[in-house]
């Protein structure tokens, strides 16, 4: 199933089910809705970037640490992510088949897991521990 | 999750640039540089999560004439590619499809996303 190489006529024949249609429908509306939010995001992170700029530590854990700044911020990194590793998928999907594909993914994930967990969790141990 | 072979894109040179082609690859390109500098992003949080040292070194990275030209290039970045996210919203409605109405945003996509940097960078940057 994995490596079956696909022929136009496959393509062409809509019985075939070319493609996943649960999970391609997921992933589309999964990258609006993310992408929608990250509009909210990237005003927030000029605001935050504008204030705390080559600012000392003490800066950035004076606006940070307010949690009605902090907690958005982290759960916007973290939603960011999830929208850098569905795009990302896209890309892959198109360059990639078969085993190199899953290993380029996992790749795509432990690097996207990376971004939110250090980004969400550097931002929430300034709200918590300062 | 796994995907079946898909059928490749024919070469690139073969076709005439225009400029919708042009916004779709960058939007693309843009993608892929945000998801990079994302990195960026990560590290100025955890160096200030972590100490006054290791921010100071991150704050002195970033503020080099180097790390100024990529956190500019990566501000176009974030930027037209949330132009062109709002160019997909609009295609989402199947509106301006047609000749001339795709070509006229897609050009307006590049207009913002250069106008509005400029004017980050301007206000917030080198004039304050």
């Amino acid at each position: 199933m994995r490596d079956t190489v696909i022929t136009t006529e496959t393509i062409a024949d809509p019985k075939s089910h070319y493609g996943d249609a649960k999970a391609s429908t997921r992933h589309f509306i999964t990258q609006r809705l993310t992408g929608a939010i990250n509009i909210a995001f990237l005003l927030l992170l000029l605001f935050v970037v504008v204030r705390l700029a080559g600012q000392d530590r003490a800066d950035v854990v004076g606006l940070l640490g307010n949690w009605f700044i902090g907690i958005p911020f982290a759960a916007l990194i973290a939603i960011a992510a999830i929208h850098m590793r569905n795009g990302m998928r896209d890309t892959l999907e198109d360059y990639l088949a078969g085993s190199m594909y899953r290993l380029a993914m996992l790749l795509n994930t432990l690097f996207c897991l990376a971004i939110a967990l250090l980004g969400a969790g550097a931002v929430l141990k300034i709200v918590f521990w300062g | 999750m796994s995907v079946r072979a898909r059928p490749t894109s024919p070469h690139l040179q073969i076709y005439r640039w225009t400029v919708t082609m042009a916004m779709s690859i960058i939007h693309r390109a843009t993608g892929i540089a945000n998801y990079g500098g994302m990195a960026l992003l990560a590290i100025w949080l955890v160096a200030a999560a972590i100490g006054q040292d290791a921010l100071t070194q991150v704050n002195y990275i970033y503020g080099s004439w180097f790390g100024q030209l990529v956190l500019f290039g990566f501000t176009w970045s974030l930027v037209h590619h949330m132009c062109g996210g709002l160019r997909h919203f609009v295609w989402d409605f199947a509106v301006m499809m047609e000749p001339g109405q795709r070509e006229k945003m897609a050009w307006a996509t590049l207009g913002a996303s250069v106008v509005i940097t400029l004017l980050i960078w301007t206000v917030f940057v080198w004039m304050a």
